[in-house]
Protein backbone atom coordinates (compact mmCIF):
# COMPACT_ATOMS: atom_id res chain seq x y z
CA UNK A 1 0.00 0.00 0.00
CA UNK A 2 0.87 3.45 -1.02
CA UNK A 3 1.26 4.59 3.03
CA UNK A 4 4.34 1.80 3.50
CA UNK A 5 6.55 2.80 1.15
CA UNK A 6 9.11 2.12 3.06
CA UNK A 7 12.64 1.82 1.11
CA UNK A 8 14.60 -1.36 0.70
CA UNK A 9 18.05 0.00 1.03
CA UNK A 10 20.47 -0.56 3.96
CA UNK A 11 20.93 -3.79 5.39
CA UNK A 12 18.18 -5.88 5.79
CA UNK A 13 19.77 -8.16 8.60
CA UNK A 14 21.48 -5.49 10.63
CA UNK A 15 19.92 -3.49 13.18
CA UNK A 16 18.26 -0.68 11.37
CA UNK A 17 18.20 1.88 14.58
CA UNK A 18 21.16 1.59 17.51
CA UNK A 19 21.17 3.84 20.66
CA UNK A 20 24.69 3.28 22.21
CA UNK A 21 25.12 4.60 25.31
CA UNK A 22 23.25 7.24 25.21
CA UNK A 23 23.61 9.84 28.19
CA UNK A 24 21.55 12.77 28.52
CA UNK A 25 22.12 15.55 31.35
CA UNK A 26 20.20 18.81 31.77
CA UNK A 27 22.76 20.80 34.34
CA UNK A 28 22.40 18.80 37.12
CA UNK A 29 20.02 16.18 36.42
CA UNK A 30 20.33 12.94 34.37
CA UNK A 31 17.60 12.44 32.45
CA UNK A 32 18.50 9.26 30.41
CA UNK A 33 21.48 7.20 31.63
CA UNK A 34 23.56 4.88 29.62
CA UNK A 35 21.14 3.25 27.75
CA UNK A 36 22.00 1.12 24.71
CA UNK A 37 19.44 -1.19 22.36
CA UNK A 38 18.94 -2.25 18.75
CA UNK A 39 15.42 -1.51 17.07
CA UNK A 40 15.72 -4.37 13.70
CA UNK A 41 13.86 -3.87 11.05
CA UNK A 42 10.18 -5.05 10.71
CA UNK A 43 9.94 -5.13 14.53
CA UNK A 44 7.48 -3.50 17.27
CA UNK A 45 9.47 -2.75 20.55
CA UNK A 46 8.34 -1.05 23.38
CA UNK A 47 9.43 1.47 26.00
CA UNK A 48 7.84 1.37 29.19
CA UNK A 49 8.59 3.07 32.68
CA UNK A 50 7.02 5.16 35.19
CA UNK A 51 6.47 9.05 34.70
CA UNK A 52 9.81 10.74 34.83
CA UNK A 53 11.97 7.70 33.83
CA UNK A 54 13.77 9.45 31.25
CA UNK A 55 11.01 8.18 27.97
CA UNK A 56 10.34 10.87 26.26
CA UNK A 57 13.95 12.74 26.73
CA UNK A 58 15.59 8.98 24.94
CA UNK A 59 13.18 9.75 21.99
CA UNK A 60 13.96 13.53 21.44
CA UNK A 61 17.43 12.57 21.54
CA UNK A 62 17.18 9.74 18.70
CA UNK A 63 15.01 12.20 16.68
CA UNK A 64 17.74 14.68 16.89
CA UNK A 65 15.81 16.85 19.09
CA UNK A 66 18.16 17.47 21.57
CA UNK A 67 21.82 16.29 21.43
CA UNK A 68 23.19 13.45 23.63
CA UNK A 69 25.84 14.54 26.21
CA UNK A 70 26.97 11.12 25.69
CA UNK A 71 26.52 8.26 23.48
CA UNK A 72 26.07 7.51 20.05
CA UNK A 73 22.68 6.72 17.61
CA UNK A 74 23.21 4.68 14.94
CA UNK A 75 21.17 4.69 11.84
CA UNK A 76 21.71 1.84 9.06
CA UNK A 77 25.06 1.81 10.94
CA UNK A 78 25.48 5.44 10.59
CA UNK A 79 26.10 8.55 13.17
CA UNK A 80 23.04 10.55 13.37
CA UNK A 81 22.92 12.02 16.89
CA UNK A 82 24.55 15.35 15.62
CA UNK A 83 22.07 15.77 12.67
CA UNK A 84 19.08 18.26 12.59
CA UNK A 85 15.84 16.89 12.95
CA UNK A 86 14.55 17.63 9.25
CA UNK A 87 17.56 15.42 7.71
CA UNK A 88 16.80 12.94 10.09
CA UNK A 89 13.14 12.62 9.38
CA UNK A 90 14.47 12.66 5.70
CA UNK A 91 16.30 9.62 5.96
CA UNK A 92 12.76 8.09 7.35
CA UNK A 93 13.13 8.09 11.30
CA UNK A 94 9.96 9.96 11.76
CA UNK A 95 8.53 10.69 15.72
CA UNK A 96 5.69 11.55 16.77
CA UNK A 97 4.67 13.83 19.88
CA UNK A 98 3.23 13.28 23.40
CA UNK A 99 1.16 16.15 23.50
CA UNK A 100 -0.66 16.08 19.82
CA UNK A 101 0.88 18.91 17.83
CA UNK A 102 -1.25 19.75 15.03
CA UNK A 103 -1.14 23.07 12.64
CA UNK A 104 -4.16 24.70 14.73
CA UNK A 105 -4.94 27.08 12.01
CA UNK A 106 -5.34 24.56 8.99
CA UNK A 107 -7.41 21.98 7.67
CA UNK A 108 -7.21 18.85 8.46
CA UNK A 109 -6.72 17.98 5.20
CA UNK A 110 -3.84 20.76 4.76
CA UNK A 111 -2.11 19.61 7.84
CA UNK A 112 -1.40 16.09 6.20
CA UNK A 113 -0.48 17.77 3.16
CA UNK A 114 1.92 19.82 4.91
CA UNK A 115 3.59 17.05 6.31
CA UNK A 116 3.78 15.78 2.42
CA UNK A 117 7.13 16.92 1.92
CA UNK A 118 9.51 14.29 2.61
CA UNK A 119 7.26 12.26 -0.02
CA UNK A 120 7.07 14.76 -2.34
CA UNK A 121 11.47 14.40 -1.97
CA UNK A 122 11.15 10.69 -2.56
CA UNK A 123 8.00 10.62 -5.13
CA UNK A 124 9.75 12.70 -7.96
CA UNK A 125 13.53 13.82 -7.48
CA UNK A 126 13.58 15.67 -10.68
CA UNK A 127 10.64 17.37 -10.89
CA UNK A 128 10.94 18.50 -6.53
CA UNK A 129 12.16 21.93 -7.84
CA UNK A 130 9.32 22.71 -10.12
CA UNK A 131 6.45 21.28 -7.97
CA UNK A 132 8.11 23.34 -5.07
CA UNK A 133 7.47 26.59 -6.68
CA UNK A 134 4.25 25.65 -7.96
CA UNK A 135 4.81 24.96 -11.64
CA UNK A 136 4.34 21.01 -11.81
CA UNK A 137 1.59 19.87 -9.60
CA UNK A 138 1.42 16.55 -11.49
CA UNK A 139 3.21 15.37 -7.83
CA UNK A 140 0.99 17.23 -5.63
CA UNK A 141 -2.52 15.66 -6.97
CA UNK A 142 -0.97 12.34 -6.58
CA UNK A 143 0.18 13.31 -2.90
CA UNK A 144 -3.39 14.62 -2.26
CA UNK A 145 -4.89 10.93 -3.26
CA UNK A 146 -2.49 9.68 -0.09
CA UNK A 147 -3.52 12.30 2.48
CA UNK A 148 -7.25 10.85 1.74
CA UNK A 149 -6.12 7.32 2.57
CA UNK A 150 -4.10 8.35 5.37
CA UNK A 151 -7.34 10.08 6.77
CA UNK A 152 -9.27 7.39 5.97
CA UNK A 153 -6.48 5.05 7.89
CA UNK A 154 -7.02 6.99 10.92
CA UNK A 155 -10.21 7.51 10.77
CA UNK A 156 -10.74 11.49 10.05
CA UNK A 157 -12.08 11.66 6.78
CA UNK A 158 -15.54 13.46 8.35
CA UNK A 159 -12.85 15.84 10.38
CA UNK A 160 -10.65 16.75 6.57
CA UNK A 161 -12.30 19.62 5.86
CA UNK A 162 -12.17 21.52 9.84
CA UNK A 163 -9.52 23.29 11.38
CA UNK A 164 -7.23 20.89 13.14
CA UNK A 165 -7.79 23.34 16.41
CA UNK A 166 -11.46 21.81 16.26
CA UNK A 167 -10.31 18.39 16.89
CA UNK A 168 -10.56 16.45 19.94
CA UNK A 169 -7.52 15.19 22.20
CA UNK A 170 -7.46 11.76 20.87
CA UNK A 171 -8.18 13.18 16.81
CA UNK A 172 -5.37 15.07 17.43
CA UNK A 173 -3.01 12.62 18.57
CA UNK A 174 -4.69 10.34 15.52
CA UNK A 175 -3.90 13.44 13.17
CA UNK A 176 -0.37 13.53 14.22
CA UNK A 177 0.01 10.05 13.71
CA UNK A 178 -1.26 10.53 9.91
CA UNK A 179 0.83 13.24 9.56
CA UNK A 180 3.89 11.32 10.77
CA UNK A 181 2.73 8.36 7.96
CA UNK A 182 2.75 11.32 5.67
CA UNK A 183 6.58 11.53 5.91
CA UNK A 184 7.03 7.21 4.86
CA UNK A 185 8.80 6.40 8.13
CA UNK A 186 10.82 3.24 7.77
CA UNK A 187 11.02 3.78 11.50
CA UNK A 188 8.11 5.44 13.35
CA UNK A 189 8.63 6.75 17.16
CA UNK A 190 5.29 7.30 18.86
CA UNK A 191 5.75 8.74 22.23
CA UNK A 192 2.74 7.62 24.50
CA UNK A 193 -0.01 7.42 21.58
CA UNK A 194 -2.50 5.58 24.03
CA UNK A 195 -2.00 8.96 26.97
CA UNK A 196 -5.20 10.35 27.00
CA UNK A 197 -7.06 7.96 24.97
CA UNK A 198 -10.40 6.36 25.43
CA UNK A 199 -10.81 2.33 25.31
CA UNK A 200 -12.06 2.72 21.79
CA UNK A 201 -9.51 5.13 20.64
CA UNK A 202 -6.99 2.74 22.26
CA UNK A 203 -8.34 -0.21 20.28
CA UNK A 204 -8.34 1.78 16.88
CA UNK A 205 -4.71 3.02 17.28
CA UNK A 206 -4.06 -0.66 18.38
CA UNK A 207 -5.19 -1.40 14.80
CA UNK A 208 -3.76 0.98 12.62
CA UNK A 209 -0.40 0.12 14.24
CA UNK A 210 -1.18 -3.47 13.07
CA UNK A 211 -1.80 -2.34 9.77
CA UNK A 212 1.34 -0.18 9.82
CA UNK A 213 3.32 -2.79 10.43
CA UNK A 214 1.86 -5.53 8.56
CA UNK A 215 2.86 -3.25 5.99
CA UNK A 216 6.33 -2.77 6.78
CA UNK A 217 6.83 0.03 8.95
CA UNK A 218 8.71 -0.53 12.16
CA UNK A 219 7.37 0.59 15.19
CA UNK A 220 9.35 1.86 18.56
CA UNK A 221 6.43 3.06 20.87
CA UNK A 222 6.88 4.41 24.36
CA UNK A 223 3.73 4.60 26.61
CA UNK A 224 3.17 3.78 30.32
CA UNK A 225 0.20 1.98 29.24
CA UNK A 226 1.69 -1.68 30.02
CA UNK A 227 -1.27 -3.49 28.64
CA UNK A 228 -1.65 -1.65 25.42
CA UNK A 229 1.71 -2.63 24.77
CA UNK A 230 1.83 -5.96 26.05
CA UNK A 231 -0.93 -6.53 23.08
CA UNK A 232 0.91 -4.50 19.96
CA UNK A 233 5.58 -5.17 20.86
CA UNK A 234 7.33 -8.22 20.75
CA UNK A 235 9.93 -6.98 22.63
CA UNK A 236 9.67 -4.24 25.49
CA UNK A 237 12.58 -2.11 27.45
CA UNK A 238 11.94 -1.16 30.84
CA UNK A 239 13.24 2.33 31.86
CA UNK A 240 13.49 3.81 35.76
CA UNK A 241 15.50 6.79 36.61
CA UNK A 242 16.94 6.84 33.14
CA UNK A 243 18.68 3.17 33.29
CA UNK A 244 17.49 0.71 31.33
CA UNK A 245 16.42 -1.95 33.71
CA UNK A 246 15.29 -4.61 31.72
CA UNK A 247 14.45 -6.05 27.90
CA UNK A 248 12.97 -9.05 26.68
CA UNK A 249 9.29 -10.32 25.46
CA UNK A 250 6.78 -8.21 27.62
CA UNK A 251 5.28 -11.00 29.83
CA UNK A 252 9.07 -11.84 31.01
CA UNK A 253 9.77 -7.88 31.55
CA UNK A 254 6.40 -7.19 33.09
CA UNK A 255 7.16 -9.96 35.73
CA UNK A 256 11.19 -8.46 36.51
CA UNK A 257 11.13 -7.69 39.70
CA UNK A 258 13.03 -4.30 39.17
CA UNK A 259 10.01 -3.59 37.08
CA UNK A 260 7.68 -4.08 39.36
CA UNK A 261 9.46 -2.26 41.92
CA UNK A 262 9.63 0.24 39.51
CA UNK A 263 5.84 0.84 38.85
CA UNK A 264 4.92 -0.60 42.10
CA UNK A 265 7.31 0.44 44.71
CA UNK A 266 9.53 -1.66 46.66
CA UNK A 267 7.45 -3.42 49.04
CA UNK A 268 5.63 -5.72 45.85
CA UNK A 269 9.22 -6.49 44.23
CA UNK B 1 -5.40 62.51 -6.39
CA UNK B 2 -3.29 60.23 -8.58
CA UNK B 3 0.02 60.95 -5.92
CA UNK B 4 -2.03 59.53 -3.13
CA UNK B 5 -2.22 56.46 -5.38
CA UNK B 6 1.24 56.23 -6.38
CA UNK B 7 2.42 56.57 -2.84
CA UNK B 8 -0.36 54.36 -2.05
CA UNK B 9 1.35 51.51 -4.50
CA UNK B 10 4.71 52.30 -3.41
CA UNK B 11 4.47 51.37 0.13
CA UNK B 12 1.98 48.74 -1.08
CA UNK B 13 4.57 46.80 -2.21
CA UNK B 14 6.87 47.05 0.52
CA UNK B 15 4.07 46.11 3.03
CA UNK B 16 2.75 43.20 0.92
CA UNK B 17 6.58 42.08 0.91
CA UNK B 18 6.73 42.78 4.56
CA UNK B 19 3.81 40.66 4.56
CA UNK B 20 5.33 37.61 3.24
CA UNK B 21 8.19 37.38 5.45
CA UNK B 22 6.18 38.53 8.64
CA UNK B 23 2.55 37.73 8.47
CA UNK B 24 3.21 34.30 6.33
CA UNK B 25 6.59 33.08 7.55
CA UNK B 26 6.12 34.34 10.63
CA UNK B 27 9.09 36.78 11.50
CA UNK B 28 8.76 39.98 12.38
CA UNK B 29 11.51 42.11 10.42
CA UNK B 30 12.34 45.39 10.89
CA UNK B 31 15.03 44.99 7.75
CA UNK B 32 12.47 45.94 5.27
CA UNK B 33 13.46 49.52 5.20
CA UNK B 34 16.77 49.19 4.98
CA UNK B 35 16.71 47.35 1.82
CA UNK B 36 14.52 49.35 0.44
CA UNK B 37 16.58 52.62 1.12
CA UNK B 38 19.32 50.86 0.09
CA UNK B 39 18.63 49.95 -3.20
CA UNK B 40 16.90 53.52 -4.16
CA UNK B 41 20.85 54.60 -3.80
CA UNK B 42 22.18 51.56 -5.56
CA UNK B 43 19.99 52.04 -8.54
CA UNK B 44 20.69 55.69 -8.60
CA UNK B 45 24.17 55.40 -7.82
CA UNK B 46 24.54 52.82 -10.97
CA UNK B 47 22.43 55.08 -13.33
CA UNK B 48 24.88 57.87 -12.10
CA UNK B 49 28.24 56.22 -12.32
CA UNK B 50 28.04 53.20 -14.60
CA UNK B 51 25.36 54.72 -17.20
CA UNK B 52 23.33 51.78 -16.85
CA UNK B 53 19.19 52.38 -17.92
CA UNK B 54 17.56 52.56 -14.61
CA UNK B 55 15.72 48.70 -15.53
CA UNK B 56 18.97 47.20 -15.90
CA UNK B 57 20.33 48.91 -12.57
CA UNK B 58 17.72 47.47 -10.49
CA UNK B 59 18.95 44.29 -10.59
CA UNK B 60 22.01 44.64 -9.05
CA UNK B 61 20.27 46.47 -6.49
CA UNK B 62 18.18 43.49 -6.22
CA UNK B 63 20.88 40.68 -5.96
CA UNK B 64 22.42 42.98 -3.60
CA UNK B 65 19.06 42.82 -1.44
CA UNK B 66 19.07 38.96 -2.27
CA UNK B 67 22.99 38.81 -1.03
CA UNK B 68 22.36 41.33 2.83
CA UNK B 69 19.38 38.80 3.85
CA UNK B 70 20.80 36.10 2.83
CA UNK B 71 24.19 37.73 5.41
CA UNK B 72 21.40 38.98 7.85
CA UNK B 73 18.71 36.25 7.57
CA UNK B 74 22.02 33.30 7.80
CA UNK B 75 22.93 35.02 11.38
CA UNK B 76 19.35 35.14 12.71
CA UNK B 77 18.07 31.75 11.23
CA UNK B 78 21.19 29.56 12.83
CA UNK B 79 20.55 31.57 16.19
CA UNK B 80 16.89 30.60 16.25
CA UNK B 81 16.35 34.04 16.76
CA UNK B 82 12.25 34.37 17.43
CA UNK B 83 9.79 36.95 17.24
CA UNK B 84 11.57 40.00 19.24
CA UNK B 85 14.58 38.95 19.49
CA UNK B 86 14.52 38.71 15.48
CA UNK B 87 13.12 42.34 15.34
CA UNK B 88 16.00 43.75 17.27
CA UNK B 89 18.56 42.34 15.40
CA UNK B 90 17.32 42.66 12.42
CA UNK B 91 16.62 46.68 13.78
CA UNK B 92 20.89 46.66 14.50
CA UNK B 93 21.41 45.63 10.91
CA UNK B 94 19.34 47.87 9.63
CA UNK B 95 20.72 50.75 11.77
CA UNK B 96 24.06 49.93 10.72
CA UNK B 97 23.39 50.76 7.32
CA UNK B 98 21.61 53.46 7.68
CA UNK B 99 24.74 54.96 9.73
CA UNK B 100 27.01 53.69 6.96
CA UNK B 101 25.12 55.81 4.45
CA UNK B 102 24.60 58.77 6.81
CA UNK B 103 28.86 59.10 6.87
CA UNK B 104 29.67 57.97 3.61
CA UNK B 105 29.49 61.18 2.07
CA UNK B 106 31.96 61.39 -0.78
CA UNK B 107 29.32 58.85 -1.99
CA UNK B 108 26.18 59.23 -0.85
CA UNK B 109 26.26 63.14 0.60
CA UNK B 110 25.42 62.25 3.98
CA UNK B 111 21.88 63.55 5.82
CA UNK B 112 21.81 66.06 2.65
CA UNK B 113 20.90 62.92 0.33
CA UNK B 114 20.92 63.03 -3.55
CA UNK B 115 18.75 64.70 -5.83
CA UNK B 116 17.54 62.02 -8.49
CA UNK B 117 16.74 63.79 -12.10
CA UNK B 118 16.45 61.23 -14.56
CA UNK B 119 13.51 59.08 -15.14
CA UNK B 120 12.91 55.51 -16.20
CA UNK B 121 12.04 54.77 -19.71
CA UNK B 122 10.12 52.58 -21.26
CA UNK B 123 9.90 51.57 -24.83
CA UNK B 124 6.37 51.82 -26.15
CA UNK B 125 5.01 50.29 -29.74
CA UNK B 126 5.17 53.01 -32.01
CA UNK B 127 7.10 55.74 -30.01
CA UNK B 128 10.00 53.96 -28.65
CA UNK B 129 11.82 54.54 -26.35
CA UNK B 130 9.83 57.00 -23.56
CA UNK B 131 10.16 58.46 -20.61
CA UNK B 132 8.23 57.71 -17.62
CA UNK B 133 6.84 61.88 -16.76
CA UNK B 134 3.65 62.79 -15.01
CA UNK B 135 1.48 61.38 -12.60
CA UNK B 136 -0.70 59.00 -14.87
CA UNK B 137 2.45 57.66 -16.37
CA UNK B 138 3.76 56.61 -12.78
CA UNK B 139 0.51 56.03 -11.80
CA UNK B 140 0.20 53.06 -14.72
CA UNK B 141 4.28 52.07 -13.74
CA UNK B 142 3.91 51.53 -9.82
CA UNK B 143 0.05 49.90 -10.37
CA UNK B 144 1.83 47.30 -12.79
CA UNK B 145 4.80 46.91 -9.70
CA UNK B 146 2.57 46.32 -7.75
CA UNK B 147 -0.01 44.21 -9.57
CA UNK B 148 3.50 41.88 -10.25
CA UNK B 149 4.74 42.02 -6.96
CA UNK B 150 1.29 40.84 -5.71
CA UNK B 151 0.94 38.00 -8.49
CA UNK B 152 4.76 36.69 -7.67
CA UNK B 153 3.89 36.58 -3.33
CA UNK B 154 0.36 34.57 -4.42
CA UNK B 155 1.91 32.21 -6.87
CA UNK B 156 4.97 31.60 -4.07
CA UNK B 157 2.29 31.59 -1.23
CA UNK B 158 0.32 28.77 -3.12
CA UNK B 159 3.36 26.81 -3.91
CA UNK B 160 4.78 23.89 -1.52
CA UNK B 161 7.20 26.39 -0.54
CA UNK B 162 4.41 29.04 0.54
CA UNK B 163 2.68 25.71 2.86
CA UNK B 164 5.87 25.46 4.59
CA UNK B 165 6.46 29.37 4.92
CA UNK B 166 3.11 28.39 7.11
CA UNK B 167 4.21 25.73 9.12
CA UNK B 168 6.71 27.20 10.46
CA UNK B 169 4.53 30.39 11.19
CA UNK B 170 2.37 27.98 13.25
CA UNK B 171 4.30 25.41 14.64
CA UNK B 172 8.31 25.37 13.87
CA UNK B 173 8.94 22.54 16.02
CA UNK B 174 6.20 20.48 14.29
CA UNK B 175 7.65 21.50 11.10
CA UNK B 176 11.02 20.33 11.88
CA UNK B 177 10.09 17.04 12.76
CA UNK B 178 8.18 16.36 9.51
CA UNK B 179 11.50 17.12 7.76
CA UNK B 180 10.96 20.84 6.75
CA UNK B 181 14.49 22.16 6.49
CA UNK B 182 12.96 25.53 8.75
CA UNK B 183 16.65 27.54 8.48
CA UNK B 184 16.63 27.10 4.36
CA UNK B 185 12.66 28.09 4.18
CA UNK B 186 12.95 31.14 6.16
CA UNK B 187 15.83 32.19 4.45
CA UNK B 188 14.15 32.08 0.98
CA UNK B 189 11.23 33.78 2.04
CA UNK B 190 13.64 36.75 3.33
CA UNK B 191 15.69 36.95 0.27
CA UNK B 192 11.95 36.81 -1.64
CA UNK B 193 10.48 39.38 0.22
CA UNK B 194 13.66 41.57 0.31
CA UNK B 195 14.35 40.70 -3.45
CA UNK B 196 10.55 42.37 -4.15
CA UNK B 197 10.70 45.46 -1.35
CA UNK B 198 14.24 46.41 -3.31
CA UNK B 199 12.13 47.20 -6.45
CA UNK B 200 10.07 49.42 -4.37
CA UNK B 201 13.01 51.36 -3.38
CA UNK B 202 14.43 52.24 -6.82
CA UNK B 203 11.04 53.53 -8.11
CA UNK B 204 10.39 55.19 -5.23
CA UNK B 205 13.65 56.98 -5.33
CA UNK B 206 13.08 57.79 -9.26
CA UNK B 207 9.51 58.73 -8.12
CA UNK B 208 10.26 61.15 -5.53
CA UNK B 209 12.91 62.79 -7.32
CA UNK B 210 14.92 62.50 -4.23
CA UNK B 211 16.70 60.21 -1.82
CA UNK B 212 17.75 60.57 1.70
CA UNK B 213 18.95 58.59 4.81
CA UNK B 214 15.54 58.89 6.24
CA UNK B 215 14.18 55.82 3.87
CA UNK B 216 16.29 53.60 5.60
CA UNK B 217 15.22 54.70 9.28
CA UNK B 218 12.81 52.70 11.94
CA UNK B 219 10.04 55.61 11.38
CA UNK B 220 9.57 53.28 8.29
CA UNK B 221 9.53 49.65 9.85
CA UNK B 222 6.81 51.09 11.71
CA UNK B 223 4.67 52.57 9.10
CA UNK B 224 5.34 49.27 7.10
CA UNK B 225 4.21 47.57 10.61
CA UNK B 226 0.89 49.69 11.22
CA UNK B 227 -0.08 49.06 7.60
CA UNK B 228 0.35 45.23 7.44
CA UNK B 229 -1.47 44.89 11.22
CA UNK B 230 -4.43 47.73 10.11
CA UNK B 231 -5.20 45.64 6.65
CA UNK B 232 -4.51 42.46 8.24
CA UNK B 233 -1.11 40.07 8.75
CA UNK B 234 -1.48 36.94 6.57
CA UNK B 235 -3.26 38.44 3.90
CA UNK B 236 -1.77 39.90 0.25
CA UNK B 237 -4.98 42.28 0.19
CA UNK B 238 -4.56 43.48 3.59
CA UNK B 239 -0.93 45.33 3.17
CA UNK B 240 -2.76 46.96 0.25
CA UNK B 241 -5.66 48.28 1.86
CA UNK B 242 -3.28 49.42 5.44
CA UNK B 243 -1.16 51.32 2.66
CA UNK B 244 -4.04 52.97 1.69
CA UNK B 245 -5.69 54.22 4.35
CA UNK B 246 -2.34 55.24 6.38
CA UNK B 247 -1.20 57.07 2.63
CA UNK B 248 -4.68 58.52 2.00
CA UNK B 249 -5.34 59.55 5.75
CA UNK B 250 -2.64 62.28 6.08
CA UNK B 251 -3.63 64.12 2.90
CA UNK B 252 -7.13 64.21 3.50
CA UNK B 253 -6.60 65.35 6.89
CA UNK B 254 -3.78 67.95 6.74
CA UNK B 255 -1.41 66.70 9.64
CA UNK B 256 1.98 67.42 10.68
CA UNK B 257 4.25 65.20 11.12
CA UNK B 258 4.24 65.32 14.79
CA UNK B 259 0.53 64.67 14.52
CA UNK B 260 1.17 62.31 12.20
CA UNK B 261 3.05 59.82 14.44
CA UNK B 262 0.74 60.11 17.14
CA UNK B 263 -2.00 59.02 14.39
CA UNK B 264 -0.44 56.37 13.55
CA UNK B 265 0.43 55.14 17.11
CA UNK B 266 -3.41 55.74 17.77
CA UNK B 267 -4.55 53.44 14.81
CA UNK B 268 -1.63 50.72 15.61
CA UNK B 269 -3.30 50.17 18.77
CA UNK B 270 -6.92 50.17 17.94
CA UNK B 271 -6.13 47.36 15.70
CA UNK B 272 -4.05 45.52 17.94
CA UNK B 273 -6.94 45.59 20.25
CA UNK B 274 -10.35 45.62 18.18
CA UNK B 275 -9.30 44.28 15.19
CA UNK B 276 -5.71 41.75 15.64
CA UNK B 277 -6.53 40.60 11.85
CA UNK B 278 -6.89 43.82 10.68
CA UNK B 279 -9.69 44.97 7.78
CA UNK B 280 -9.66 42.26 5.83
CA UNK B 281 -8.78 39.63 8.27
CA UNK B 282 -11.99 40.72 10.41
CA UNK B 283 -13.72 40.90 7.31
CA UNK B 284 -12.88 37.71 6.06
CA UNK B 285 -14.18 35.91 9.38
CA UNK B 286 -17.06 37.98 9.46
CA UNK B 287 -17.82 36.72 5.95
CA UNK B 288 -16.94 32.79 6.92
CA UNK B 289 -19.50 33.28 9.40
CA UNK B 290 -22.17 34.20 7.24
CA UNK B 291 -21.88 31.47 4.84
CA UNK B 292 -21.66 28.91 7.37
Amino acid sequence: MAYAAGRVNGDRAGSLLAVRGVTKRFLGLVAVSDVSFTVARGEIVGIIGPNGSGKTTLLSVIAGMVPPSDGAVLWKGEAIHRLRPDVIAARGLVKTFQNPQVFAELSVFDNVLVASHLALKHARGGHRALTLVGIDGRAGRGLAERVRELLALCELTRAADQPAGNLSYGEEKMLGLAMALMCEPELLLLDEPASGLGHEEVDRLTAVLRRLHDTGTTLCIVDHKVGFLRGLAARVIALNYGRKVAEGRPDEVLNDPAVVEAYLGRAHA
Amino acid sequence: MLTIFIYTFLSGILAVTFDLIFGFTGQLSMFHPAVFGLSAYVTHLLVLHARLPFWLATLPAAAAAVALAIVVGSICFKFRLKTFYFAVVTLAFAEMLRLIIVNWNSVTNGTLGLVVSGKPTIWWPGTGLVAIRGPVAWYYLTLAALGATVLICARVLASWMGRAFGAIRLNEDLARTLGINVFRYKLVSFAIGNALASFAGGLYGYYTGYIDPGYLSINQSMEVLAMVLLGGQGTLTGPVVGSFVLTALPHVIDLRAEARAILYGAILIFTILVMPRGVVGTLRAWRMRRAA
